[in-house]
């Protein structure tokens, strides 16, 4: 199913033809219609206007978004700035494409979207490739930084530390490790003073950032 | 017009025909060598020697940086994390040399994000490459990038993803 909506008909009219191999509907007027459609038919995708009446995109894509998840946005607009767009894919959309597209393509398009791709111009795809990897140097600089903080443990503060990870109790680490509860919190204790936190549960994100399923202890 | 220099990264010599052949006639590139030549290169008629007390990367990236391709077709392998480290060192001596990599089926697709990750801005697979590698390499080449479509929405869910994770990071550490 497929939704579209815009306030022209000459333009609903265009996708139409772009989309009458899938089912759908189309929408006219304002925004409180859409979002009870929206709700009521569940669409695969909605192709929607940049400038329908109360959308005010990106910011206003997030309501849409959360009452039906599952739909795949696709905006369909005037020419737009990189940013501009950029924007829009930040806040969720999967296709962007010019509002006067040829109905040929605009099929190509809702395929597309349908088998979880992303509709987006070259000119930004390199934008996304910087952006994976920024979050990637990220992730690894924190995983070394909580590996450096680790590797102060003593190797018994390390397994306490992963027993705290995996959600045991004192009690239980205690029974597992064949030592009082008080020298394990003794253990902690010093693990809270080296790792300069204040609880298990920061402790326990600490040892689930940086260690993996696969390495062992 | 000056056409796209392009040169190759691979020691498999079968690998390299593939390359060779898949850009054979093709309009604006010109292929230079076979960087990862373990015999030397032959640049000009010059030969290089082979240098042996330096390690792989630093070999190849000083291989590269005396070709200084626009663009570098390598295979990707199952030793991502080696394949990873050369594009790390690469993006940050060779910034000016676009690498685009070539996959064959049993590369898993989360390898393939972490190779972008790392540097490479275009990846097509074995299959795809005797048809649209010349085409990867000029796209890649105008500063564009080179990613299956559905490759690049499990890369903005990734990147999405983690935006999210940060704001949520942000608003615990101010409500603390």
């Amino acid at each position: 199913m497929v939704l579209l909506a815009s306030s022209s008909e000459e333009t609903l009219a265009r996708w139409k033809r772009g989309v009458s191999d899938f089912p759908s509907t189309h929408c006219l007027t304002g925004l409180e219609l859409l979002k009870s459609e929206l709700v009521r038919l569940k669409p695969g995708i909605l192709l929607i206007d940049l400038d329908f009446p109360g959308l005010e995109a990106p910011a206003g894509l997030a309501d849409l978004m959360n009452l039906s998840p599952k739909t795949r946005i696709v905006i369909l607009s005037p020419a737009l700035s990189d940013e501009a767009e950029w924007s829009l894919f930040k806040a969720g959309v999967r296709g962007c494409c010019p509002r006067d597209i040829e109905p040929k393509q605009l099929k190509s398009v809702v395929m597309a979207v349908q088998q979880g791709e992303l509709w987006i111009r070259r000119t930004l795809t390199c934008r996304l490739l910087d952006e994976l990897g920024v979050i990637v140097r990220e992730k690894n600089q924190i995983k070394q930084a909580t590996s450096n903080l680790l590797a102060n443990l003593t190797q018994r503060e390390h397994e306490i530390a992963r027993l705290v990870g995996n959600g045991e109790s004192n009690k239980q680490i205690a029974q597992h490790l064949s030592i009082t509860e008080r020298t394990v919190k003794a253990h902690l204790t010093e693990i809270f003073r080296k790792l300069d936190v204040a609880d298990r549960l920061k402790l326990s994100l600490i040892v689930n950032g940086s260690i993996g399923a696969h390495e062992q202890m | 017009m000056q056409p796209v220099t392009v040169a190759i990264a691979d020691p498999d010599p079968g690998i390299q025909t593939e390359f060779e052949h898949s850009l054979q006639g093709a309009q604006g590139i010109k292929v230079l060598t076979n960087v990862a030549s373990s015999e030397g290169d032959v640049v000009n008629n010059r030969r290089l020697k082979p240098r042996t007390s330096i390690s792989p990367i630093e070999d190849a990236v000083a291989r590269v940086r005396r070709l200084n391709p626009r663009v570098l077709l390598a295979s990707l392998n199952q030793c991502i994390d080696a394949d990873c480290a050369m594009l790390e060192t690469l993006r940050r001596e060779c910034p000016e040399t676009l690498v685009v990599l070539l996959a064959d089926e049993t590369v898993r697709e989360e390898q393939v994000m972490q190779a972008l990750a790392s540097g490479a801005r275009g990846c097509l697979s074995r299959e795809s490459a005797q048809y649209d590698l010349s085409k990867a390499v000029h796209v890649v080449e105008r500063g564009e990038a080179w990613v299956p479509r559905r490759l690049l929405g499990k890369i903005m869910d990734e990147v999405r993803h983690w935006c999210h994770e940060s704001s949520a990071e942000v608003s615990l550490g101010s409500a603390c």
